[in-house]
């Protein structure tokens, strides 16, 4: 291979110019304040003057001290554990129903599969923020129409105190992103060939056979998919525990690590240690979302090639 | 029908019906409480109705404030429907090239691309912010459209698809009848390339339509904001002002009826193109 | 990557708080992508005779385009555009200071009181007496002017504050043979009386610092002080001590909820008479009217409990400002615009109208102007009750840098020790020691007091 084909050039060319108007905007949009808020960790800012009013200020060189400030912060680090724990149950449980309704609606026992799937997939197109205040509704106290249901049969439910309040907004997790999800898997399955499953009933292998051992395989690469997208979004919980917390004192306000960035930033002004806190849970979902694809084999990897 | 069959339907359709339940009941709510009084919404049991008046309050909270509710949706179309579209074509562009035209550098591209995913976006809207105040586009519908044509997943989903869709041998027989790369592209990459496009449109409309951080930190001016946006600054004046309650919640519905119309209708089209990608990942 | 560095020459001038050193500018760009700032805010002008120029003004108050208007039609030369900022969880404070460090800040913006002294941290605010505010300091009720003065600087002119009171259910009370009570100590012995009714007569909100901060300033704390050079921060000090002890035994014996105050769950028991009464401010019945009508005609106000019998302690919960941004290109007039917003007779009518509060001007209406809800309580002169409490209002109380921070650190720690069993004094002590750090972190000089 001495000489740059023809081919090559033109190649290279090509992909330049379809590539461009996407990378200068993803430069813009990503690359830059990714970089920005790396810098930005590595400062802070310096006060002058008497009262610290009015005098200059100056953005020096903190090296990693923001990094450890943020790790000697206990509620910093115990919103990690919390989330984690969330990731732990809610994922697992979301794909599961996810699979169940999918394996369910593309069985051959069922009806009105339209209907169905419809009102599945009808959560997803409430955004969050607003799915948070629906749901907040629906738990406090006094008001929930479920409480005062659940206390008619003498269940005594508090869907706000400490102990349940993760799990409350792990359903609201749940409801929004189960159809979305349970869609994903439904596509995939109407991909394997339709003689795949003739075969095997033929073999007499029933429903539930069929499900397990044929497509649960199949659909393997779009439950990879969901999960990593699943843990991603659970490390940046974020707009449920904030919408929640004015009406749960349970909440407090570095319930998530996201949450904690935001008030560190948003409320307490000082965008140094938040943007630290931002690389740190940048860097805990990198981790886990390939550590999670190496743990569910090589064919992650191979994707795309 | 076999007993073992009529077992299996009763089962499956016990379980549909249960789990429709669940999903639906907030809806349910929603619907109910968009005809209430703010009153009526703390006092009154929340899953029956109360005094409905669903024309008299829907009416105040599309004229409320000079009607900037209707302003708000607009807004939102606005940046959901060109920002997706924007945004589709771009990826698909980008997509392309990488599925296409091996070239140096191709992975690494990808790879940087794709952690774009992990960076959660409360980080990224204060630099942009910065970013953007220093060109003097802050609190313009620009800032809030440019960054939301920015789809790494739908790079990813239209790299994979055109890998899979689009012959090599096609494209050759179009070079070798002197096609240039754009016509190419545009004329028979792009058709090719529909059904993953159409999801990829839907995913970044619903991914803008459902954005509040990025417009809250960028736009000052209410006349601009999208719709999630306003109803939540409703919900931070309504102690003071609790029509303002009222108005959230049939704001709320106003704006999840469409989308959910939309996504309802368009389902099939989420169907084909949306694991595209996964089949092979 | 290019050397950063916030302060550049040539940007615009500010006078510092002791009226020393030169300005700094609030120019920023990006690491890299710019060149040391954002020059487009230029100096400020003075606008000449016949130009016309607008301003912005950032509020987030629905009522505000009214009076707004109404000076539009009347100074057709100096526009004035409103622009609202989300208010939710703070989010317009973070906008602010965002704004201020990009170097595009708004020329006016609605403030609280006590978020003030933040915005001096990052040279935010313009002195006003750099052009001649100190002259309109008559105009307005003295403690409240000088909530915005620290040194010798002027910044921001008093629109609304909220002197606090405590609403009751009279018809409940009448029922239930209780007085409405006059102490501390009488207000506990209420409560016995009406936790037997099965009813809580308030909540402790344990994420609800602006109120705390109430009870503290009712009782004589001094949280903030600014002394020489330094600030002297004394949240854990005597009467906030007795403060959180009271309150500590009021929750320890179940005399009192803790659930948030002012959101749903709240406003059912309002309606259904769960809570009959509410350690509220002046602004507090348009709250009460909207969201539990049908209790119309039972509420009525009356002065805070006192610590001893016979005193007159009163104390502030909320309140506004006008204030206006260093970086305003035509201060003089932001400056006329923002005392007209809060000294004009008829821009008053319109906050009234809008809910703002208790006019910080001494003049230009009647306190019978703010009993917009008469009937809802009885038709009591319910505004009386709160003209008079603001008139014993400690007038030496100051606010800090940082107090956003600091409710957000008390709530999270009231929050714990609700769960823990952990005590009130437990809290304050932490959140003593927090605050005391987070101002060294923001680079200021600050003493442990208390």
């Amino acid at each position: 291979m001495r000489r740059p084909t023809r081919t090559e050039a033109r190649n290279a060319r090509a992909a330049a110019g379809f590539l461009l108007p996407f990378l200068a905007l993803f430069l813009l949009c990503f690359i830059a304040p990714i970089v920005y808020a790396i810098w930005q960790s590595l400062h802070k800012t310096e006060r002058t003057g008497p009262l610290g009013l009015g005098g200059a200020e100056r953005e020096v060189f903190a090296g990693l001290a923001n990094y450890a400030q943020a790790l000697a912060d206990d509620r910093f680090l115990s919103g990690f554990g919390r989330v984690l724990l969330f990731g732990a149950v809610q994922i697992p449980l979301m794909i599961i129903l996810a699979t169940v309704l999918a394996l369910l609606l593309e069985s051959a026992s069922a009806r009105w599969v339209t209907f169905f799937r419809s009102a599945f997939f009808l959560p997803y197109g409430v955004p969050g923020v607003i799915a948070s205040i629906l749901w907040g509704f629906l738990y406090v106290p006094g008001i929930s129409p479920l409480v005062k249901m659940a206390q008619e049969v003498g269940w005594d439910v508090d869907f706000l105190s400490r102990g349940t309040v993760l799990w409350s907004i792990a359903n609201i997790v749940t409801w929004q992103f189960t159809g979305y999800n349970m869609l994903v898997l439904i596509s995939q399955l109407k991909a394997v060939p339709q003689e795949l499953y003739e075969a095997a009933r033929i073999d007499g292998a029933n429903a539930r056979q069929v499900a397990l051992h044929i497509k649960i395989p199949l659909i393997r690469p779009a439950l990879v998919l969901t999960c990593v997208f699943s843990i991603i979004g659970t490390l940046q919980l974020f707009a449920e525990p904030m919408v929640l917390r004015p009406l749960a004192s349970s909440i407090d306000s570095g319930y998530t690590p996201n949450l904690h960035a935001y008030s560190e930033a948003f409320v307490g002004n000082n965008q140094h240690l938040a943007a630290a806190e931002a690389v740190l849970l940048a860097l805990v979902a990198c981790v886990l979302s390939f550590g999670f694809l190496r743990l569910v084999g090589q064919r992650g990897k191979e994707d795309g090639r | 029908m076999t007993p073992v069959r009529l077992r299996y339907r009763i089962i499956t359709c016990t379980l549909l019906t249960v789990a429709a339940v669940y999903f639906l009941v907030p809806v349910y709510w929603l619907v109910v409480s968009a005809t209430k009084s703010s009153g009526d919404l703390f006092g009154s049991f929340g899953f029956w109705f109360a005094n409905p008046r669903p024309i008299e309050y829907l009416g105040d909270v599309l004229t409320y404030d000079n009607g900037i509710y209707v302003r708000w949706f607009a807004n939102s179309l606005l940046y959901a429907g060109i920002g997706a579209l924007a945004a589709t074509l771009l990826s698909a562009a980008a997509g392309y090239a990488l599925a296409k035209f091996p070239f140096p550098g191709r992975e690494g591209i990808f790879n940087v691309i794709l952690a774009g995913v992990l960076i959660p976006g409360t980080a990224l809207a204060l630099p942009l912010y910065f970013l953007f105040s220093g060109f003097g586009m802050s609190n313009t519908y620009w800032s809030v459209l440019i960054p939301s044509v920015v789809s790494p997943f739908g790079v990813y989903l239209c790299r994979i698809y055109a890998a899979a869709a689009v012959p090599d041998s096609l494209l050759e027989a179009a070079r070798i009848d002197g096609a240039g790369e754009w016509r190419i592209f545009s004329g028979l990459g792009l058709r090719l390339m529909i059904p993953a496009l159409v999801t990829v449109f839907l995913f970044q409309f619903v991914h803008i339509w459902n954005n509040y951080f990025l417009p809250l930190v960028m736009l000052s001016d209410s006349d601009l904001y999208p719709i999630q946006l306003g109803l939540t600054s409703w919900t931070g004046y309504a102690d003071r002002q609790p029509e303002l309650y009222q108005y959230t919640v049939g704001g709320a519905f106003l704006s999840v009826l469409p989308l959910m119309i939309l996504m309802t209708v368009l389902q099939r089209y989420w169907r084909t193109g949306l694991t595209e990608g996964s089949v092979k990942a | 990557m290019r050397t950063y560095d916030t302060s550049f020459p040539g940007g615009a001038r500010r006078r510092s708080v002791l009226g020393g050193a030169a300005a700094v500018a609030a120019g920023f760009a990006l690491a890299g992508c710019g060149d040391g700032g954002d020059d487009k805010k230029a100096a400020p002008k003075e606008r000449k005779e016949g130009q016309k120029v607008t301003l912005t003004f950032w509020s987030w108050v629905p009522g505000i385009d009214k009076p707004v208007d109404l000076w539009n039609s009347k100074h057709p030369e100096v526009q004035v555009k409103v622009e609202k900022v989300s208010a939710v969880n703070g989010a317009q404070y973070a906008k602010m200071h965002a704004a201020i460090k990009a170097g595009n800040p708004p020329d006016l913006a609605q403030i609280e009181f006590p978020v003030v002294p933040s915005f001096l941290l990052d040279n935010g605010l313009l002195d006003l007496t750099t052009v001649g505010g100190e002259r309109y300091k008559g105009k307005f009720v003295g403690w409240q002017w000088q909530q915005s003065v620290f040194g010798k600087g002027v910044y921001a002119v008093p629109q609304a504050s909220g002197p606090m009171g405590l609403f009751v259910r009279q018809d409940l009370f009448d029922k239930w043979d209780i007085e409405p009570p006059a102490t501390w100590d009488e207000y506990e012995a209420a409560a016995r009386k009406i936790r037997k009714k099965g009813a809580w007569i308030e909540t402790f909100a344990p994420t609800n610092g602006n109120r705390f901060a109430g009870y503290a300033w009712q009782a004589g704390a001094k949280w903030y002080a600014a002394e020489g050079d330094s600030w002297t921060v004394a949240i854990d000090d005597e009467p906030t001590r007795k403060v959180a002890d009271y309150w500590e035994a009021l929750v320890k014996q179940k005399l009192v909820k803790t659930i948030p105050d002012r959101q749903n769950a709240w406003y059912k028991d309002l309606q259904t008479g769960a809570i009959p009464a509410w350690l509220g401010a002046s602004w507090g019945d348009a709250l009460l009217v909207g969201n539990a009508p049908g209790t119309k005609g039972k509420w009525r106000a009356v002065p805070l409990p006192q610590w001893t019998k016979g005193a007159n302690a009163q104390a502030n919960w909320g309140g506004s400002t006008t204030a206006v941004f260093a970086g305003a290109t035509y201060p003089k007039d932001a400056l006329d615009f923002a005392v007209w917003l809060n000294t004009d007779p008829e821009a008053i009518k319109l906050l009234i109208e809008g809910g703002y509060g208790f006019p910080s001007a001494k003049t230009g209406y009647e306190t019978s102007d703010l009993d917009v809800h008469k009937d809802f309580f009885g038709g009591q002169a319910y505004s009386e009750v709160f003209r008079k409490a603001g008139d014993h209002v400690d007038t030496s109380w100051q606010w800090g840098p940082g107090v956003d921070t600091l409710y957000q650190r008390l709530g999270d720690a009231f929050t714990e020790a609700l769960s823990s069993g952990e005590s009130f004094r437990s809290v304050l002590k932490k959140v003593q020691a927090q605050t005391v750090s987070d101002l060294k972190g923001k680079g200021l000089k600050v003493e442990s007091g208390g």
